[in-house]
């Protein structure tokens, strides 16, 4: 069975390069972009050099180049073909440009005074001041807010402009006129410093563990544990029923939760009689949408709790139930002392893996919520997603996004490693027979 | 089962809890053909009028017919690409002598449990420089991508249930493994495949991260994202025609659910959400 190795490597490939694009890069990548300041301001790829006024600022502050800033803030007005050509444009007098392209064609003023001294001395002169403002505006060179695509263009131009660079000067410049991102650990300071971070951490735990206790264990409990007590077609019935929200697609399935809780939906319409003003259950306290996050995110994952409660209960020998019974237990007692010990390892399963994916997934509280009311619900999950992938202020920050979900990774990954060493990983490798 | 004890305080009492849950699935049916008054939580009339949206594109969408198409084509392709990739995989897994076989298996294991929406961001980052963002291609491998280790791992427990002797007389008869695979192996686990089939099939169509963060654009939007985008839309608030949308979306997935409900309650005991 010589053949077997490379078969196996063959029926594999496909499903490894699978993983390593979208699992293994992804993750590497995450601890990467972590580190970086990529936003859409950046860019992804690579970016330009452009002296802009966010350029100059940290050149004053973090080097205490004032004088250079000043002069590369400086206007300089030169008389080129350019310039010639748009002021005819902007209306200026045909001769006069003409005249202007004579005598002053490749001279440099200081000072837009210094150039509108020049124009007023031209023969064919214009009349007014804001003529001559008018064109002597056409003549304006700086190097601010030029964008270029190399260093080295950037240089060059400034060198043109009459700025003499030292080579301490040029590195500094590089550095702050640079578009494009670059690595830094920015990212984790700013976390570790802005009071948001510790509030979304407070939600997070809150939200993690009261969803885990109530809904995800507790109440698939409650669901597995009645149904055994139950003939079997109601059984199945209520089984099916609350396994419908898991089946129904996310969108629709916190839809039915804002038609509960809208202003003029049912808990409204039938809270009013009693006194209650109708108002957006959903959003109008942050109590109630921590109610509403809980029980939508909460019925969900009951129902996978109730599927392996209720095959564990199931496979509980009948005749413990039976003995039991002749003993004269009762139902408690049953639920004690028979149910409960069995269940601990499927509760210790679904706590695990129920706790990551509470952790990490999102989906139901941006859909109903969306975070509000003012970041009330705001969790971790939610808040790497509204940081770098939907950002309706500002420019969307991959690197802030990224180093935030590169927390969630690697609990992500700590949890499965001890996933993996809890559930027996022996019996699942077993090497094959045949060989 | 146990006889002794009375059943119906069991039943009255979840029935109780069960109730709400009943009546919003029974009111989403209701409200997308009747109208209420405001005030009442009762229909007053039949009509129609939600249902318009069938045939009138809502302005500034796509067509619901196109949406829905290209939700089909998501739903569809992931589903064959995770079912060959999957029960290739789980046939190496289960049954192969690979070198480093532990260690797959550890790590598909680890990827089942390990939670992939954590990765969306660099996803995203990944999919532009690829020039795959706003492509149905480029939202379907990652779905499918997100599918697998899940797929692997259901189909390679299906496998380790399939008898050795099956393979050992199919060997003994001069087939190759590869043969044996194909044509001995794989009959046995057509259930499997059936269940990983709908399992993954609805699992794309109820999707709505991935397209909502990979691929929003109008011309290649599935039907999750378009009618997030409706009920997100403050201008044009209409309940009604929102659970129109929502019931005609989620047809093929009741229909799945009532024919396949016990395949797919043991599927979804293996879990993939929250």
């Amino acid at each position: 069975m010589g053949n077997s190795k490379h078969l196996g490597l063959f029926l594999l490939a496909p499903a490894g390069i699978f993983v390593f694009l979208f699992f293994l890069a992804p993750v590497v990548l995450t601890g990467v972009f972590g580190f970086t300041n990529m936003s859409t301001a950046t860019g992804i790829t690579g970016g330009s050099y452009m002296v802009s006024e966010s350029a100059l600022r940290p050149l004053v502050s973090r080097y205490g180049e004032d004088e250079l800033a000043e002069q590369l803030r400086e206007k300089v007005y030169t008389i080129d073909e350019d310039g010639l050509v748009a002021a005819i444009e902007a209306g200026a007098d045909a001769t006069a440009v003409a005249e202007l392209e004579a005598n002053f064609l490749g001279e440099s003023f200081g000072s837009r005074r210094a150039l509108e001294t020049a124009i007023k001395s031209l023969r064919a002169r214009p009349s007014t001041t804001r003529e001559i403002k008018a064109i002597s505006a056409q003549f304006q060179k700086s190097v601010v807010n030029v964008r270029f695509d190399t260093k080295d263009e950037m240089l060059a131009a400034i060198a043109n402009f009459g700025i003499g660079l030292n080579e301490d000067q040029k590195q500094r410049l590089i550095e702050v006129a640079y578009t494009g991102w670059v690595f830094t650990t920015q990212n984790f300071k700013t976390m570790i410093e802005l009071p948001d971070t510790q509030k979304t951490l407070i939600n997070t735990l809150f939200y993690v563990f009261t969803t885990l206790i109530l809904f995800n264990t507790g109440f698939a409990l409650v669901l597995s544990i009645s149904t055994h007590y139950m003939p079997t077609r109601p059984a199945g019935f209520f089984r099916s029923i609350w396994l419908l929200p898991r089946v129904t697609p996310p969108v629709l399935y916190v839809l039915m939760w804002k038609w509960l809780a809208w202003d003029s939906g049912f808990l409204s319409v039938v809270l009013e009689p009693l006194g209650f003003a109708p108002r957006n259950w959903l959003l109008d306290s942050p109590a109630n949408a921590w109610t509403f996050i809980i029980l939508i995110n909460g019925i969900v994952g009951a129902s996978m709790g109730m599927l392996i409660f209720s095959s564990a209960i199931k496979a509980i020998p009948p005749s413990l139930f039976h003995a039991s019974e002749v003993d004269g237990a009762n139902r408690r007692q049953q639920i004690w002392h028979i149910i409960l010990p069995q269940l601990r390892w499927p509760i210790l399963f679904i706590t695990i893996y129920q706790t990551l994916s509470l952790l990490t997934s999102f989906e139901y509280i941006l859909l109903a919520t969306d975070g509000g009311p003012g970041g009330a619900t705001e969790v971790w999950a939610l808040s790497t997603y509204l940081k770098a992938l939907q950002n309706y202020g500002g420019a969307l920050q991959y690197g802030y996004g990224a180093a935030l979900s590169l927390v969630l990774v690697v609990i992500g990954i700590s949890v499965s490693l001890i996933y993996l060493k809890l559930f027996d990983f022996k019996n699942l490798t077993a090497p094959p027979k045949i060989e | 089962m146990s006889g002794n004890y009375r059943k119906w305080p069991m039943i009255l009492f979840l029935g109780i809890l069960t109730a709400p849950l009943i009546l919003m699935y029974i009111y989403l049916f209701v409200d997308t053909i009747t109208n209420t008054p405001p005030g009442s939580m009762i229909p007053n009339e039949l009509t129609l009028e939600h249902w318009r949206f069938l045939t009138e594109t809502i302005p500034g969408r796509p067509s619901i017919w196109l949406a829905t198409w290209n939700t089909f084509v998501f739903a569809t392709v992931t589903m064959a690409i995770v079912l060959m990739v999957s029960s290739s995989a789980g046939y190496a897994l289960s049954r192969l002598q690979l070198p480093a076989r532990s260690f797959f298996l550890g790590a598909i294991m680890v990827l089942h449990a390990f939670p992939t929406v954590t990765l969306l961001i660099a996803i995203f980052l990944i999919l532009q420089m690829l020039g795959l963002y706003n492509s149905l291609a480029g939202v379907i491998l990652v779905k499918t991508a997100l599918e697998l280790p899940f797929g692997i791992w259901i189909m390679k427990g299906f496998y380790d249930t399939v008898p050795w002797e099956i393979e050992m007389a199919g060997i003994q008869d001069g087939a190759t493994r590869f043969q044996v695979w194909t044509k001995l192996v794989l009959p046995q686990v057509k259930p499997a495949i059936l269940a990983l089939g709908i399992f993954s099939f609805l699992s794309g169509w109820s999707e709505f991260i991935l397209p909502l963060v990979l691929a929003p654009d109008n011309n290649v939007q599935v039907l999750s994202v378009y009618l997030a985008a409706l009920i997100a839309d403050d201008q044009n608030f209409d309940m009604a025609l929102f659970k129109s949308v929502g019931v005609f979306y989620v047809v093929p997935v009741i229909v799945l659910f009532v024919f396949f409900q016990n395949r797919l309650m043991n599927i979804y005991s293996g879990g993939t959400k929250g």
